[in-house]
């Protein structure tokens, strides 16, 4: 599609971009032409999404059926030209142009490429947020701290780099020197963190060695606290379980948001929840709560909750998309996702299979034989079970045995031979079982 | 080192293997109590952020997503609003959508052992606990409240009475596994009684009930009252090795 200028970027199932580890999503942008003015050969992309993250900027084809996605690494923009005001563009869609340079290692040449935002959409944030993620050059972060991982793997236990200098460079011998250097680690920690929460400032520019620290104090606590499980009291059970508890709902780094998304909110918040659902909705079999999702999204969110009202609009919205999920409601009111892989169809063919072997010809199922052979809840099975007699799949009878479904052998009726006994088929095979029993 | 041969050697050596180890020991320990009391400090400091620096936070979403990483690493719940003036007179604000989101995640968490059934004065006891950082209790009325915020999303979540006790049942009908374990228990006699379930699968006295009443209302049992002991009997005609019996009379 961008012919061999720009890199595709990847997209989950519901047309989302996969992001690099560290990688945050900033903004979205609806209806954005990508194009250059200078250089003709430069793909001319029309009406896109644009999802700026603090190291990309993707650009999203969504209405084709299966979307696709090119980005531009924000390392290779070297120039970004300021806002023009004129009468002129009071009145044509607000355009906004930057220079990079493209290609491996910039083999490509230099181009200038502009962005014309044709929805209503707030330009000057998002010229802000833009200048904001280029000059912060967090994807030079991101390889460092890789390099640093990897240098320092086996972590002796200065995980903060800064404060690891001197103490290294001291000779360590015998158990005083090891002694000593334990201490400084902790010195330096306590440091590290006195300054840390100093306040917000201070916090965010220590933001990265926190959390390598908070990496390192969980990983020794747990490791610690079950090789030696004797001294352990019911305090340092109970944080060690709420930790490991909450490991579990961590997962989403880059929740969409009101104020990154705007007008795209819904829509987006529809396509992150269809990708999040998937692997909660395969743990609890293929059906799940809306409530326990709602509960899940929100905790991997961490403090940007969304309210019922989202999660349910959210929802609903999945029919527009193609993704692998979808909502259904029970006659009860209850609301659960469904995954499609287990859909309708498929559990039909598996009643069919179940109705169809020779116990169940002879003597029908009822909901608790079903819900048994399904591994399911009887109250489901009864749905499913209706579900199918509803699609001319199954019979119904009500005896004082209670309710019994068989498998509707009128379907393999013979319209114009209505007498004629088939010797193939189920009809044959009931009539087998049925001489059989007698 | 120079070996020294005999007796005394090999009891010298075992000296200082014995000191070596017990220096071990010290340091190691000093080391998780050194670790316990820094970490506590990051928790509480992390827990104050969370509650004064909610919005400045937000605004930043690189910042946003290390903080959550903090949270999680260290074990703090990052969602601690408090209730405020404006949520207990109108039920605005964060507090209360808060409250849903951890009153779900107790209920998920407790799932295992009491099957999607929890009293609603456990659940208000949990949520105290977990949120010990915001000094304030929160009572029966709040979580009641927050429940209801949650009544957009279908039926699946609600309070019911049994007895005198409220409890939350978190589990709809539809997706309740303990039907098939009560059908199951029913498979040897053709009924069971509440006692029965409750000690034969090991549960509580409302979590048997709700789950055999559902199943009356469900049409999948029937009542006995009229037995000599005096206790209900909730028959399954339904299930497979009765009807069997039956089936084959009437053939």
């Amino acid at each position: 599609m961008a012919g061999n200028w720009l890199p595709s970027a990847q997209l989950t199932g519901s047309g989302r971009p996969v992001l690099q580890p560290g990688e945050v999503e900033c903004s979205l942008l609806s209806s954005v032409d990508l194009f250059s003015e200078e250089t003709p050969s430069f793909p001319n992309l029309k009406a896109g999404v644009v999802i700026l993250t603090t190291h990309r900027l993707i650009w999203v084809q969504e209405s084709t059926t299966s979307p696709t996605a090119i980005f531009i690494p924000l390392s290779a923009v070297t120039h970004i030209f300021s806002l023009k005001r004129s009468i002129k563009s009071m009145f044509a869609s607000p355009r906004f142009r930057f220079q990079a340079s493209l290609g491996e290692k910039g083999t490509k040449g230099v181009v200038v490429i502009t962005l014309i935002l044709r929805g209503k959409s707030d330009i000057d944030s998002f010229v802000e947020k833009f200048w904001e993620a280029w000059r912060k050059k967090a994807w030079e972060d991101g390889k460092k701290s890789g390099q640093e991982a990897s240098g320092s793997g086996l972590g002796s236990g200065h995980g903060s780099g800064v404060d690891g200098g001197l103490a290294v460079r001291m000779p360590v011998v015998g158990v005083a020197g090891i002694l000593r250097k334990e201490q400084e680690i902790w010195e330096n920690t306590d440091k590290s963190l006195q300054e840390a929460f100093q306040d917000l400032n201070a916090l965010m520019n220590k933001a990265k060695e926190m959390v390598t620290l908070a990496e390192r104090m969980r990983a020794k606590l747990l490791s610690g606290s079950t090789s030696q499980a004797t001294g352990t009291n019911d305090e340092e059970n109970g944080t060690k379980e709420e930790m490991q508890e909450l490991l579990l709902s961590v997962g989403i780094v880059s929740p969409v948001t009101k104020e990154s998304a705007g007008a795209l909110y819904h829509q987006q918040l529809s396509r992150q929840l269809a990708d999040f659902a998937k692997i909660p909705l395969e743990r609890a079999g293929g059906m799940i709560n809306l409530i326990d999702i709602y509960c899940l999204f929100n905790r991997a969110r961490g403090t940007e909750l969304i309210s019922p009202d989202d999660l349910l609009r959210a929802c609903s919205l999945w029919e527009k998309f193609d993704v692998p999920v979808m909502l259904r409601t029970f006659d009860s009111g209850v609301m659960v996702i469904q995954s499609k892989s287990h859909s309708d169809f498929e559990v039909f063919t598996r009643i069919r299979s179940m109705v169809t072997t020779p116990d169940a010809l002879r003597a029908g199922v009822t909901a608790s034989d079903a819900a048994m052979t399904l591994g399911i809840a009887p109250a489901m099975a009864k749905e499913h079970l209706l579900a199918a007699e509803g699609k001319g799949l199954l019979c119904r009878d009500v005896s004082p045995d209670g309710f019994r479904f068989f498998v509707n052998l009128l379907q393999e009726v013979d319209a114009d031979d209505i007498f004629l006994v088939k010797d193939y088929g189920i009809y044959q095979t009931w009539v087998k079982v049925i001489s059989d029993a007698r | 080192m120079r070996r020294r041969p005999g007796i005394g050697g090999l009891q010298n050596a075992a000296a200082a293997r014995d000191q070596y180890r017990l220096l071990g020991e010290n340091v190691a320990k000093l080391r998780t109590d050194l670790m316990k009391e820094q970490l506590a400090t990051f928790r509480s400091q992390l827990e104050d952020f969370a509650r004064k620096h909610k919005n400045d936070i937000r605004k930043n979403p690189a910042f946003r997503a290390q903080f959550h990483e903090m949270c999680a690493k260290v074990g703090v719940d990052p969602l601690a609003s408090n209730k405020g003036f404006w949520a207990e007179l109108l039920g605005i604000g964060d507090f209360y959508y808060e409250l849903g989101v951890q009153i779900i995640e107790v209920c998920l968490a407790t799932r295992p052992h009491n099957g999607g059934l929890i009293s609603l004065d456990d659940l208000c006891k949990l949520l105290g606990q977990r949120r010990k950082a915001v000094r304030e209790t929160i009572s029966e009325d709040d979580c009641l409240r927050a429940i209801s915020k949650l009544k957009v999303l279908g039926s699946g979540f609600e309070v019911i009475t049994v007895g005198k006790r409220k409890l939350v049942r978190s589990v709809p009908t539809e997706l309740n596994k303990d039907h098939n374990e009560i059908l199951e228990l029913a498979q040897a006699q053709g009924f069971v009684t509440v006692d029965e379930v409750q000690r034969r699968l090991n549960w509580s006295s409302g979590r048997a009930t709700d789950a055999l009443e559902t199943l009356l209302e469900e049409g999948l049992a029937m009542i006995d009252d009229g037995h000599r002991d005096g206790k209900r009997r909730y028959w399954f005609p339904c299930v497979s090795s009765v009807s069997s019996y039956a089936g084959a009379d009437t053939l």
